[in-house]
């Protein structure tokens, strides 16, 4: 299961599997995203090249305007992702 | 023997299903489940998104001996074409010269030993390979 959720005006919940299957339901909340916003893993389990890329379109598309997707509570399976990819040098990570 | 699943996106459900009754059977650490999981998504998605038109099914096979994890995706009815000879994804490159494309594999690689391409018959096999420690389970 995943779930995407806006909270707190400026932050975004991940919670269950960002998998292949759930691109359509992120971009609902991702492509309205203008202006820096928090992503908070701390309940997100697993995210495939998918959600990677979702991540990094919006990332490429907010600093173009000085904005950018902060995250944050990152497990440690989906840190070496990041750091496979390269995305711990384009995104700051609390 | 393995399971085939249908040419579709959805079908990822049935997929890591059962790849989980596999680690049930075949406990692996977490951090290799983890592997398991999304190297299959990886190619089982990039199969279908070179293939779309393919009515036939893709077949994974899991095995683990105390040395090994394998997978095996074979892909049926079609013309040679190997997608793990994708054009090297750079992790280095800035955010504005970083391409959308090529994730998948890199991971694939990364968090596999070994990562095969055979063709035969018209079928395609993908075969990943990881040594396991003895910490792996």
């Amino acid at each position: 299961m995943f779930e995407i959720n806006l909270v707190n005006k400026n932050e975004i919940l991940l919670s269950g599997r960002f998998d292949a299957t759930q691109v359509e339901k992120a971009l609902e909340i991702f492509i309205n995203i203008q202006e820096t916003h928090i992503v908070n893993f701390e309940k997100l389990d697993y995210i495939s090249s998918a959600g990677l890329s979702v991540l990094l379109k919006t990332q490429k598309r907010l600093t173009t305007n000085g904005h950018q997707l902060k995250l944050k509570n990152i497990n440690k399976h989906i840190r070496e992702i990041f750091q496979y990819t390269g995305f711990d040098m384009i995104f700051e990570i609390e | 023997m393995g399971q085939k699943f249908k040419r579709n996106i959805r079908s990822l459900n049935d997929v890591f299903e059962y790849i989980a009754v596999f680690i049930d059977k075949h406990p692996l650490d977490e951090s290799t489940a983890f592997s398991l999981n999304l190297a299959v998504e990886e190619l089982f998605t990039n199969i279908i998104k070179y293939n779309a038109d393919n009515p036939n099914p893709i077949l994974l096979n899991l095995k683990r001996s105390p040395d090994a994890l394998v997978a095996e995706l074979t892909d049926y009815a079609v013309e040679p074409f190997d997608i793990t000879k994708s054009h090297d994804y750079d992790p280095s490159l800035s955010l504005d010269k970083r391409p959308i494309g090529g994730i998948g594999i890199h991971l694939v690689k990364k968090m596999f030993d070994e990562v095969k391409y055979d063709y035969k018959d018209q079928q395609c096999k993908i075969t990943l390979i990881k040594y396991l420690g003895a910490s792996d389970v």
